[in-house]
């Protein structure tokens, strides 16, 4: 059988965003996403990710930045980190941490698909000949990646998969931990690849001091508009997702 | 129809020097039953890398045993990667002839590119380059085995005038193929005169539309070797007992092992915008990319499982899409005993090959056609 996570989760509870499930959906127009791609190390590949989940051969590190000019909740950015897995047969991506500039969008993400999210300044920038990406938190640089020499693809050659995003769910039974997948549809203007280029990372400011990048995949940068669905399953985050998997809205 | 076994020697974890052995003794035993019982292909793959999913990365090896312990049956040297960083043409060709040579003239080569990141990113290949390089590839490969002496000056590769060494038994030269997996590629088997070596499970519809296309494409071909070869092969898991719900049940683990560790793989599509990797290779098939973890992989239409009239009955449907030949994955991590994998063998050439074996070969339409 594959390699199956083993990451403890009981430690991140201790600060894992709380939750409850509900019909919401999230539209957002004209978004910008710069997606990096890295290869880490195998060292304890297993610890990066709850035990629901199984890492991919080799393990991957992903930048995920938006930003958006306008929102219901005004102009934002986000940039998450995310590592790499499979629920079962399909790829995902667990969410280590997000850094969000928008109070109100954090806080509806958080609450609402499990966003485990900080306040901090960044900038997704795009020019001719780069797209580049930062996230300053406490006035430090903790990330500065970007996207070098693009050029055009289509938007059908680029791909995210659904978040795992660890989280304390709660209904009628209390607060309980599940992993919940956040399943987002994109709808896509344009879009470039790019050598990614990484210039600074602070794994362990991004909760993760063993999330070293060692070798550069891809990059790309796309224009789109991002729907983001209501949660339809979650998982518990101790078994795996194969057997650990509920539909929302059905018994549990 | 023409039978087939698929290899990819699978070793699950935990892994020791017995365990590789074992897989590799289990399946030379399957490849000797194949030979006496008339399966016509051994087929073993060329992966790297890929743990558990495959420890075959030196198939002209595996095969060069599978060729000494055998007299009859085809040895199938594929899929080979036509990637500059794994191997160059020269070496492909030229363990190709050697193991032509050692099984007294009976190697098929496939030809291939790999579809993992895995793989491509190991060998720090690019993937936006290996649809050209394959290109290439399997248009200097035949002109190695037949020309005394060979120079080239490519985009993949150049040489000087050499002599590459030896040649091949079979003339002009063997059979090659190439796997098919992305949409297209079968265009690209039929422009070329190569064998279509299906490796995506799939529906019959779709199956159909491949094969027509590739039928129609092939007829005005300009073949890169001497010859067109103009067979198309599909693949499928293979479970056949007299009681057909345990036969069933044996074949699924294989099936829902495979598919389970197939997506576990990276592939080139999921990690890297490209136009080279249309599709993930065979990995949509396996799994649906909207739906549950919690859905269980499940068997498709014209499975090769059941009793002895099922899977007869599954292998005429892909017969009359078209299909010239089926190659069984039969085993899978070692998920099944081997002795139910030889009684399984056994079964299918008793009571279903000779039901597909009585009729004479149809004649190929395509002049000089093999």
């Amino acid at each position: 059988m594959p390699l199956a996570g083993s990451l403890d989760i009981r430690s991140l509870l201790q600060d894992a965003p709380t939750m409850t499930l509900s019909d919401r959906e999230l539209h957002l127009d004209d978004v910008d996403i710069l997606q990096v791609l890295y290869e880490i190390g195998f060292t304890d590949l297993e610890s990066l990710i709850p035990p629901a989940l199984n890492p991919t051969i080799p393990p991957v590190v992903t930048f995920l930045a938006y930003r958006a000019r306008e929102s219901v909740f005004g102009p934002f950015s986000l940039v998450q980190l995310r590592v790499s897995a499979r629920a079962g047969v399909r790829p995902r991506a667990f969410l280590v941490s997000a850094f969000c500039d928008n109070p109100a969008l954090a806080e509806v993400l958080s609450t609402s698909w499990g966003y485990r999210i900080h306040p901090g300044a960044m900038q997704l920038r795009r020019f001719h000949d780069r797209v580049e990406c930062t996230v300053v938190v406490d006035r430090r640089p903790i990330l500065e990646v970007a996207l070098v020499d693009p050029q055009p693809i289509t938007g059908h050659d680029v791909q995210y998969p659904p978040g795992m995003h660890l989280a304390r769910v709660e209904d009628a039974h209390g607060a309980r931990p599940r992993l919940v997948q956040v399943d987002t549809e994109y709808e896509f203007r344009r879009a470039d690849r790019g050598r990614p280029e990484l210039r600074t990372f602070d794994p362990a400011a991004w909760g993760n001091g063993r999330l070293v990048p060692t070798e550069p995949i891809s990059a790309s940068f796309a224009a789109c508009t991002v729907d983001i669905a209501a949660v339809r399953y979650v998982c518990n985050p101790d078994i795996p997702a194969s057997e650990g998997t509920e539909k929302v809205g059905s018994s549990s | 129809m023409e039978f087939g076994i698929f290899m990819e020697l699978s070793v699950p974890r935990p892994w020791t020097p017995e365990s590789e052995r074992q897989v590799y003794a289990n399946a030379l035993e399957q490849v000797r039953l194949a030979d006496e019982l008339g399966f016509d292909y051994v087929w073993a793959v060329e992966h790297h890398f890929l743990e558990e999913y495959s420890h075959c990365s030196a198939p002209d090896l595996f095969l060069t045993a599978c060729a000494m312990q055998t007299s009859r049956i085809r040895i199938g040297h594929g899929v080979v990667p036509c990637v500059p960083q794994y191997q160059s043409p020269i070496r492909v060709a030229e363990r190709a002839a050697v193991l032509d040579i050692l099984s007294g003239g009976r190697l098929e080569l496939g030809t291939g590119r790999s579809a993992t990141w895995t793989e491509l990113g190991g060998f720090r290949a690019d993937p936006d380059e290996t649809k050209k390089t394959w290109d290439e590839y399997v248009r200097v490969i035949p002109k190695m085995w037949m020309q005394e002496r060979f120079s080239w000056e490519g985009r993949a590769f150049s040489m000087p005038e050499r002599a590459v060494l030896p040649k091949p038994i079979q003339k002009p030269h063997p059979p090659m193929w190439v796997a098919v997996t992305s949409p297209g590629t079968e265009i690209d088997a039929a422009d070329r005169g190569l064998g279509c070596l299906g490796l995506q499970p799939g529906g019959f519809s779709e199956s159909e539309k491949k094969v027509n296309s590739y039928r129609s494409r092939i007829e005005n071909c300009d073949p890169v070797g001497a010859f067109v070869n103009n067979k198309v092969h599909t693949v499928n898991f293979l479970s056949c007992a007299e009681d057909g719900d345990h036969a069933r049940r044996c074949g699924l683990k294989v099936a829902s092992m495979f598919s389970y560790m197939a997506s576990q793989l990276l592939s080139a599509k999921e990690v890297l915008p490209t136009h080279s990797y249309p599709s993930a290779g065979l990995l949509p098939a396996l799994r649906r990319e909207s739906g549950s973890p919690g859905d269980a992989a499940k068997s498709f239409k014209g499975v090769t499982m059941g009793t002895p009239d099922d899977v007869a009955s599954a292998i005429r449907q892909w017969e009359a899409v078209g299909f010239d030949g089926i190659n069984f994955i039969h085993q899978f991590m070692e998920v099944v005993p081997q002795r139910y994998v030889l009684d399984s063998m056994r079964l299918f050439a008793e009571e279903v090959m000779p039901q597909f074996k009585v009729a004479p070969k149809k004649q190929p339409l395509v002049a000089g056609v093999r």
